[in-house]
């Protein structure tokens, strides 16, 4: 009875104190300033364009393109495939699925990389994970990867290689500085992803 | 920061290897707590003997204070944390045949094996008898399949299904297990059984 007394003594007061605090104090994932700060400082946001145009010409599915400018922009041109999720509504309940998922690796595109960074620390920051950001954005991607330029005789091997690379991605994807025609199939809010984000571990038994 | 396994602080194996450890030291604490013995696990159905109930509503409570308070202090994330999926079906059939076998044969698995490991005989029926259920369940699965998906209800947390806070259903949880802790020590003494 005295071990009883003792352990009422001690764990009432804690159930007490459980019970009185707010439950929003109860913390979900955040990245502090400073670890996002390392991580946007070590660039790990950044996908290659040869990385993304090898995926597309291999028609990877795992590929998701997301173009986070403005649907008139979209509507006028779009990386193949994409879909277009602009940010100002980034936040909306509707793409949520779509942002925060583990089946697809999701890139943001912008016509820079600005407006693509900025949805890529915004998901970030909500702990989202598999987004990343398209290194360059569009200007690059017409500018580098559509019309390659052609390396002076002196280029190291490697440079003709990545020219070959381009030279043939730009024709499978219809570049060349020619806005491709089949970018404006917009394979939109069909795709849902089947899976959520949340950890999963194996169930474990009784006693 | 936590859990650890799903923000990878840890890796997969490292996390196995920690449920070893832990594994072995749950083994310890049933064995000094003289979970080994059969009539340990029978006494909580007759009454003369709580030990068990008191043990796991203890384990539960402090788990519970644990996760909670770690929460709290943002040290865990409780969004993360593994909830078994409820199949109510199963569970109560489940629970049926599990609470039969722990009367029947006086261990629960993890009991049994504690028992095995010490040289009880009885323990090592069970755990054959534990492993012709598995094997048989295994086998026979097709058969099952429906009735063990059958009510699936997601991952409920009681106090999600009362709409309180968590902490507040805590408190409840304390004091009803405080009183469950009275009545069995009130019943030990009603229904005392000396000889073993």
């Amino acid at each position: 009875m005295k071990t009883l007394k003792l352990l009422a003594l001690i764990i009432i007061p804690l159930g007490i104190i459980l019970a009185a605090v707010p439950a929003d104090r109860v913390r979900h994932f955040q990245l502090t300033a400073d670890e996002l700060l390392q991580e946007a400082g070590a660039g790990v946001q950044f996908i290659s364009p040869d990385v993304v145009a090898d995926m597309l010409v291999q028609k990877d599915p795992s590929l998701r393109l997301i173009d986070v400018r403005t649907p008139e922009e979209f509507d006028d041109y779009s990386m193949p495939g994409a879909i277009n999720v602009p940010l100002s509504n980034l936040l909306a309940d509707e793409y949520t699925d779509i942002l925060h998922q583990d089946a697809y690796v999701n890139v943001f595109y912008s016509n820079g990389s600005v407006y693509a960074n900025q949805a890529w620390m915004i998901t970030r920051q909500l702990g989202y994970e598999n987004n990343f950001v398209l290194e360059g954005g569009l200007n690059y991607w017409f500018g580098n990867i559509l019309s390659p330029e052609e390396p002076s005789v002196t280029s190291p091997n490697e440079e003709f290689a990545q020219y070959d690379f381009r030279k043939s991605a730009a024709a499978a994807l219809g570049g060349g500085g020619v806005v491709s025609t089949e970018t404006d199939v917009p394979a939109v809010k069909a795709v849902k992803p089947p899976v959520t984000a949340k950890a999963k571990k194996k169930p474990t038994g009784g006693c | 920061m936590g859990p650890l396994a799903p923000y990878e602080i840890i890796s997969e194996n490292t996390n196995f290897l920690l449920a070893f450890f832990i594994g072995i030291a749950f083994g310890w604490v049933l064995e000094s707590s003289g979970f080994s013995s059969s009539r340990k696990l029978a006494g909580i159905f007759y009454g003369y003997d709580t030990v068990v109930l008191k043990v796991f509503f203890t384990g539960a409570i402090t788990a519970m204070l644990g996760l909670l308070f770690m929460s709290l202090f943002g040290w865990v994330d409780l969004d993360l944390v593994y909830v078994n999926p409820t199949y109510l079906t199963s569970a109560i059939i489940g629970g049926v045949v599990m609470g039969a076998g722990f009367i029947m044969g006086g261990f629960c698995p993890g009991t049994s094996f504690c028992g095995a490991a010490i040289g009880k005989i009885d323990a090592m029926v069970f755990v054959v008898g534990l492993f012709i259920g598995v094997y048989g369940f295994t086998f026979t699965y097709g058969w099952w399949e429906k009735l063990y998906y059958a009510k699936y209800l997601g991952e409920p947390k009681v106090s999600e299904a009362l709409g309180m806070k968590d902490g507040l259903f805590g408190l409840l949880l304390i004091i009803a297990a405080l009183g469950m802790f009275v009545v069995a020590e009130w019943a030990e003494k009603k229904f005392p059984r000396e000889e073993y």
